[in-house]
């Protein structure tokens, strides 16, 4: 068997990237080297040394180039608050809200039986750990209202039932603004299930 | 007989979606008319999906798909609504559920009344407490639709009716068959296997005696290969 000439190698690489097919790649590979040979260097460093620089926040798990992210750093943030969520993109949606002034920590994934991942493959034993320094009172679970993200949040209060703490969740329900005629069936219904007292 | 390629708001459980292409879904999913039936949802991972608040596991919905062969494609999904979304302990059971009929149930052969029982059995689960007789009951049920209908009435060597007060082990083709010594597969009590067809769970040795051999025969089914969903119980116990 040959082995694959640079090209082929080329190709084949990109189609790690989201939403990348054979095709696509292909058309890539040649754009980057027939028009683009600058902004295909600039992409090989910049890859080379984010993968060389960047690793996970000790506190948070997310990704920075510190041993704390500048999040976890900050003195104005308020320490006895944390708030899990699935994904960085979790996170900057949480701190667009301006609504939240607390920290975060990052669990990379979320709880999903049926394909065998567990606790600690979303570093939930690493959270525990995080929660030692006793300063955290309140956790706040953000994961996403789908079954996979509410066994996390399940799996988390019983983790901290036993601990001095307050476990909440973020609400869900109709979203602001929204008329009930274009809400999803589900949504009304579980808003309904979760109604509350005026 | 000519195979319809088109179907109509057909009743269905997802049981599981595993991503599929760059923003697509393909959907396990059980069907009241047709069992088992395996489908691509176009586009379902995309942000502004219409279908992502609908194509949840453990809801009632109205599907409609098309095509022929082992892939169909998702045409429509529709919310039917009055069973409460699951939580807490209540959901875990549901994925051992769906593991359940993932692993044992073949394609596209229909088990109407296993449909019946899966839907009632997600009624009976409970956020917190006892799900445990709703699941021994359910997994009677599949075996039974399965073919492996257990024997529970009588022993399977002597062909005497079970004895309440006598110990049963419980040979997989064969049935209870009375024995008087501890040994390796799981003992049960005669009221045990007189409970078990009754499906009365209320007595606690019932209960857990009900549980291990549910298990072993289960496993046997499974020729031994472990399911996943059972670990995340054990993860839960060890906290
Ligand atoms: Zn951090």
């Amino acid at each position: 068997m040959k082995s694959p000439t640079a090209l082929e190698e080329l190709i084949e690489a990109l189609r790690c990237l989201p939403g990348v097919g054979p095709k696509s790649a292909q058309r890539i590979a040649y754009h980057l080297l027939q028009y683009d040979k600058t902004g295909a260097e600039r992409l090989a460093q910049s890859l080379h040394g984010a993968l060389q620089s960047i690793r996970r926040c000790a506190k948070c798990n997310s990704f920075t180039e510190l041993e704390l992210c500048a999040l976890c750093g900050s003195p104005r943030r308020d320490s006895s608050q944390l708030c899990v969520v699935e994904t960085p993109g979790d996170l900057l949606m949480m701190e667009q809200t301006l609504a939240y002034h607390g920290l975060y920590f990052v669990l990379m994934g979320r709880l999903s039986p049926l394909d065998g991942i567990g606790p600690r493959e979303i570093g939930l034993d690493v959270m525990q750990r995080r929660l030692a320094d006793g300063e955290v009172k309140e956790v706040i679970v953000a994961t996403n209202f789908t079954n996979e993200g509410e066994a996390t949040a399940h799996y988390i209060s019983e983790m901290l039932k036993d601990r001095d703490l307050r476990v909440t969740r973020i609400a869900r329900g109709v979203p602001v603004g929204g008329e009930l005629e274009y809400v999803d069936t589900g949504t009304l219904a579980q808003a309904f299930v979760e109604r509350r007292l005026l | 007989m000519v195979e319809r390629t088109r179907q109509e708001s057909r009743e269905a459980f997802i049981l599981h979606g595993y991503p599929y292409r760059e923003t697509s879904l393909l959907l396990e999913t059980f069907t009241r008319t047709f069992g088992r039936v395996s489908m691509v949802a176009r586009g379902a991972r995309s942000p502004r999906s219409p279908l992502r608040g609908v194509l949840l596991a453990f809801q009632p919905l109205a599907l409609s798909w098309f095509g022929k062969g082992e892939l169909r494609t998702l045409a429509r999904a529709e919310w039917v609504g009055g069973q409460p979304l699951l939580h807490g302990e209540a959901l875990m059971c549901g994925f051992y559920l769906n593991e359940l009929l993932l692993r044992l149930l073949p394609r596209e052969d229909p088990h109407d009344a296993l449909f019946t029982r899966y839907w009632e059995t997600l009624r009976r689960l409970v956020p917190h407490g006892n799900s445990a007789p709703a699941l021994r009951s359910f997994e009677r049920a599949l075996l039974k639709e399965l073919g492996y209908a257990m024997a529970l009435e009588r022993d399977g060597a002597s062909g005497r009716a079970i004895d309440p007060a006598k110990t049963y082990r419980y040979d997989p083709e064969r049935g209870p068959i009375e024995v008087e010594d501890a040994g390796p597969e799981p003992r049960v009590s005669g009221r045990a296997l007189l409970d078990m067809g009754r499906d009365d769970y209320a007595d606690p040795q019932t209960q857990q005696q009900a549980k291990a051999l549910m298990r072993t025969l289960i496993n046997h089914r499974l020729d031994y290969q472990p399911l996943k969903s059972r670990q995340i119980f054990r993860d839960l116990l060890a906290l």
